[in-house]
């Protein structure tokens, strides 16, 4: 798809929104699309590519930041790699959220057995 | 097909299409994707989905990216080469500046021996406009003896210098100037160091 420079996909959106309201400082791939998944009433999970696709080009905007999780944490699964909202990022999620309905707190970092 | 056996080849995907990339980047995307596959399948079963359905999930996932997937690596690929040749171009910006660095030590080196001379002497010896043109025509062969140092195995141009040296050397001596003379030692010395780099430059790039 292509896009006028400066602006979000759709998708793009979502992602800041979901962020936005799961009033965590962090989360993860997986976290997020199955957030997303809830609260769109979908029945399938984003595909990697898109989802992965998307949170690397809003870093490059500097909407997001991310990290690899403590070593400490990872208890032997693979380390996830966390994301955090940057200010511009709120904010950003403020605008496009602007006239929308609430929706509830997201499981985004819940821990998956 | 099991939900892990369909990771593996999720997996086997994302690793060929980051084939080639920077590593940074591809391990990155790996990771990731492993990551993102481990707590798939472990949400997936703490819901009491069948393996049939988380392993469906997982490939459909995969096969709903593949767009974005080859999308994101093709735009990797640019910025890596985009990189590439920015750090190429710096090459060439520093190997200039040691050039014009080396040029304008060896000619100020040079000329100190005219200015000692002149400055024992009484009267006689360079004036500044000796020096001047005695500068200028110095960086010339400086910068002709660099370009000629890039191009490995350039014996002919030594021999070139060397001969153009002597012929200065000799034209110096008959005409009693010093200056001529000089400058043709400073030849002869040129081409020297011209041909030894000339000779070692092939057995140091075969190592």
């Amino acid at each position: 798809m292509r896009r006028k420079p400066g602006t979000l996909l759709p998708l793009e959106t979502e992602i800041l929104e979901a962020a936005q309201r799961s009033g965590h400082a962090t989360f993860h791939g997986f976290g997020l699309a199955q957030t997303m998944r809830d609260q769109s009433g979908s029945r399938s999970l984003t595909s990697h590519g898109t989802l992965y696709k998307a949170l690397g080009r809003l870093e490059e905007l500097g909407l997001l930041t991310s990290r690899w999780e403590d070593a400490a944490a990872v208890e032997g699964r693979p380390r996830r790699r966390l994301y955090a909202l940057t200010g511009e990022g709120a904010r950003a999620a403020e605008r496009a959220g602007a006239g929308k309905a609430v929706v509830p707190r997201s499981s985004l970092t819940s821990e998956p057995a | 097909m099991t939900p892990e056996r369909m990771a593996e080849l999720v997996a086997g995907w994302v690793r060929l299409y980051t084939r080639d990339l920077p590593a940074s980047v591809a391990q990155r995307r790996v990771e990731e994707i492993d990551a993102d596959l481990h707590d798939h399948i472990a949400h997936e079963r703490a819901r009491g989905i069948s393996e049939r359905r988380i392993a469906r999930g997982i490939a459909s996932r995969m096969v709903r990216g593949l767009a974005a997937d080859a999308a994101w690596r093709g735009h990797q690929a640019k910025v890596a080469a985009r990189l590439s040749t920015r750090e190429e171009t710096m090459k060439v910006s520093k190997a200039v500046y040691r050039s014009a660095v080396r040029i304008a030590l060896g000619v100020a080196l040079i000329l100190t021996i005219p200015l000692v001379a002149t400055l024992v002497s009484d009267g006689e010896g360079w004036s500044v406009g000796d020096f001047i043109a005695g500068g200028v025509f110095l960086a010339a062969i400086g910068i002709v003896i660099e370009l000629a140092v890039k191009r490995v195995g350039n014996l002919a141009l030594a021999i070139g210098i060397a001969v153009v040296g002597v012929l200065a050397g000799v034209a110096g001596e008959a005409d009693d100037a010093p200056g001529l003379v000089l400058l043709g030692i400073v030849l002869i010395v040129s081409a020297c160091a011209l041909g030894i780099r000339a000779r070692t430059r092939p057995a140091q790039h075969s190592q």
